[in-house]
């Protein structure tokens, strides 16, 4: 590659991001750690009298190994470099409306993904998730807000036209038993 | 030689039925659309056609699949130039000078020249692997397993490098997670079931299908959906057919950027964002123009789509022939290929010569039909673009719960999918890059089998590793690709090359 490539690269990096690094780095530490004890303790297998360089452990081992090498290097990169104000940058990203927007995302989808989906028919809860997923980002999240007479029926449309096609073509066409 | 093109004909008498046609119109069109969304990417496209393409006959699946993602690379110059928004990363290089031309009012000679360039860049891409493929194929059947222990972790690295070239680091471990993933569930060189918790279903490993769809399809509608920001699209009347002399002025940057795309499509798990990237950099230094890239050059527009286009046949050389995935969206395509009964791998042109060249075939019919639709449906493909994506999105996830449920039909996979969509997320949101995860995954048990193996053929000697010549030659790559992504030494390095050129100046 080239250094006078264009990508987004030649931009420092932010002070959140230095500091998210830094936590990022102790996370894969200890991840690491774990799963170093997790292949040391496996089972080696001896009653099978399987060869030693062999083990099931071996590889998982190795990357464990790795894996704490990188984030041990992330994290002393992270803490050498300076970063004023990285926490409050950090903080800032973390309770930021896109990332509110995100979780809200994340919520939306784990209902449907955990609480819907199995306890009410496929179509009830495809239906529901899509319905709700559009009011709340046209008439609660968006910027300005779109008329919420309008999104209804968008989302009662899409809402019912989703649950319906998706039902039929999975069950019916390609023959599979929906949850 | 005649044996070639004796099957490149078959290849494509084979799809040249009206089935075949219907198909290759449909998958190219809708991957044009998926790839103009902003939000849907060829990756996760691909991903969510598997699951439609299940019940179809092999040929047929794969011929949907290719076209899709042919289609989805393309898609995304459109939103570039009108939106400057890259539909799918591959056209993040296209947006520099697309969008300058659209403003200028000529996004009609941007759109045409994105598609002229787009299929020149993929025929460019398609010569290659018709001629390359099969070399590499018999050059593979005297690797053996340390050289595929070799193959496995260079495909990592070097994935884990370029793709994250401002931060290596990340990309390795990104790369080091896949492997991690991989390393869950039933091994097979001796049936031992590896970090289960107990747990049956993970006894199988983790799916790739459902991780994918996580991955690059609930990861990106949670980073679509983040952003507040709608852009204005900006059109013009101007024709969108370019003239012969307009594509001809650049002839060579774009054989160049088509010849840089096939490479750095060869380069396992490296995509078309970067093959984008580095024939627009490679046009900018060669260029008589250099001020007007960034200003709505139309050479730098061409370098990056022909750049982009020409990584999918590139990419699909190792992973036809090594069964090593070429690009993200290849991945995929070779998981949806063991579904449907297909073995990539040194062994394809011994036991089905004439898939490569139906792999051929398909790609060209999908660069007639990319140039047709291209060429053609300008008003429509501006409708989609005004989509409001939170109709969109909800749409699609429901598509990525189902998509993942279908195969295997076990709610398992699901709750795979949102764990990778949200992990995939926060690591994205960190810039770590999704290819190398990706190719940890496809790769882990090629590398943790290949090694033991090794190790078990010479009772525990790792010597054969170091002293075979093609694993000694691709062990040294991988050691140098890591020393020099260390910043201490690749800046030492580069500084005795330049001395050394000072130097020969100042002599000569």
């Amino acid at each position: 590659m080239t250094t006078d490539t264009p990508a987004p690269s030649e931009t420092a990096p932010e002070p959140g991001m230095i500091k998210a690094d830094l936590l990022a780095g102790l996370f894969f530490i200890l991840l690491g750690l774990a799963v170093f004890y997790g292949a040391w303790t496996m089972d080696r297998l001896e009653v099978r009298r399987i060869h030693p360089m062999t083990v099931p452990g071996l590889v998982p081992g190795m990357l464990a190994i790795a894996l704490t090498l990188c984030g041990t290097i992330l994290s002393f990169r992270s803490l050498r470099t300076p970063a004023a104000g990285g926490w409050q940058h950090l903080s800032g990203a973390v309770l930021s409306s896109a990332a509110a927007r995100a979780a809200t995302v994340m919520l939306l989808a784990l209902i449907y993904t955990l609480g819907l989906v199995g306890t009410l028919p496929f179509w009830a809860a495809t239906g529901l998730f899509v319905f709700a997923f559009i009011m709340v980002f046209e008439c609660w999240l968006s910027e300005p807000r779109k008329p919420w007479l309008k999104s209804l029926l968008w989302a009662s449309g899409l809402a019912v036209a989703t649950a319906t096609v998706v039902t039929l073509v999975f069950e019916r066409a390609f023959l599979v038993r929906l949850p | 030689m005649f044996d070639g093109l004796l099957m490149l004909g078959g290849g494509l008498a084979h799809f040249f039925t009206p089935v075949s046609l219907f198909n290759i119109a449909w998958a190219t069109l809708l991957g044009i659309v998926i790839g103009a969304l902003p939000g849907l990417t060829a990756t996760m496209g691909v991903a969510l056609l598997v699951t439609l393409t299940y019940k179809m006959a092999p040929d047929q699946a794969i011929l949907c699949l290719m076209c899709l993602y042919c289609g989805a690379i393309y898609g995304g110059s459109r939103t570039a130039i009108l939106l400057s928004i890259p539909g799918t990363p591959a056209s993040a290089a296209t947006t520099l000078d697309g969008h300058p031309l659209a403003l200028q009012g000529k996004a009609g000679t941007a759109m045409g020249l994105a598609t002229t360039s787009s299929a020149l860049g993929t025929i460019v891409g398609i010569i290659a692997l018709a001629l390359i493929a099969p070399l590499l194929a018999e050059a593979a059947l005297k690797f053996g397993t340390y050289e595929f222990f070799w193959l496995a972790l260079f495909g990592v690295i070097i994935s884990g490098q370029l793709t994250a070239i401002d931060d290596p680091l990340k990309g390795y471990i990104a790369g080091i997670l896949g492997l991690l993933v991989a390393m869950v569930g039933m091994e097979t060189l001796h049936a031992h079931q590896r970090f289960t918790f107990g747990i049956s279903a993970l006894g199988g490993g983790v799916d790739l299908i459902p991780a994918m769809v996580g991955a690059f399809g609930f990861a990106e509608i949670l980073g679509v959906m983040k952003r507040t920001a709608q852009a204005r699209i900006i059109s013009s009347g101007d024709r969108v057919i370019p003239r012969f002399s307009e594509v001809f002025q650049y002839k060579w940057t774009t054989i160049r950027s088509g010849l840089i795309g096939t490479f750095v499509g060869i380069v396992p798990g490296v995509g078309e964002d970067v093959g984008a990237w580095a024939s627009y950099a490679a046009a900018k230094r060669v260029s008589k123009e250099k001020h007007m890239f960034g200003k709505g050059s139309q050479e730098g527009l061409i370098a990056a789509e022909t750049g982009n286009s020409a990584v999918i046949p590139g990419a699909m050389i190792p992973t036809l022939t090594l069964a090593l995935p070429g690009s993200a969206a290849a991945a995929v395509l070779i998981a949806a290929m063991f579904i449907h009964g297909i073995r990539p791998g040194p062994l394809l042109m011994t036991e089905n010569p004439e898939f490569l060249y139906q792999i051929v075939a398909i790609l060209l019919f999908s660069t007639i039909a990319m140039l047709i639709f291209g060429l053609t449906l300008t008003r429509p493909l501006l409708t989609v673009l005004q989509v409001p994506r939170e109709r969109l999105m909800a749409v699609v996830y429901v598509l990525c719960v189902v998509g993942s449920f279908a195969i295997t039909q076990r709610m398992f996979d699901v709750y795979v999918m949102v764990g990778f969509g949200i992990i995939g997320f926060i690591l994205r949101e960190m810039k770590y890059p999704m290819a190398p995860l990706v190719l940890g995954i496809i790769l882990g048990d090629l590398l943790d089998l290949n090694l033991r193996r090794g190790l078990l053929l010479t009772n525990g000697d790792p010597s054969p590793f170091f002293t075979r010549p093609i694993s000694a030659v691709i062990c040294v790559i991988i050691i140098l690709t890591i020393l020099m992504s260390i910043p201490a030494v690749s800046t030492r390095v580069r500084s005795i090359f330049t001395r050394g050129r000072g130097d020969a100046s100042a002599q000569g």
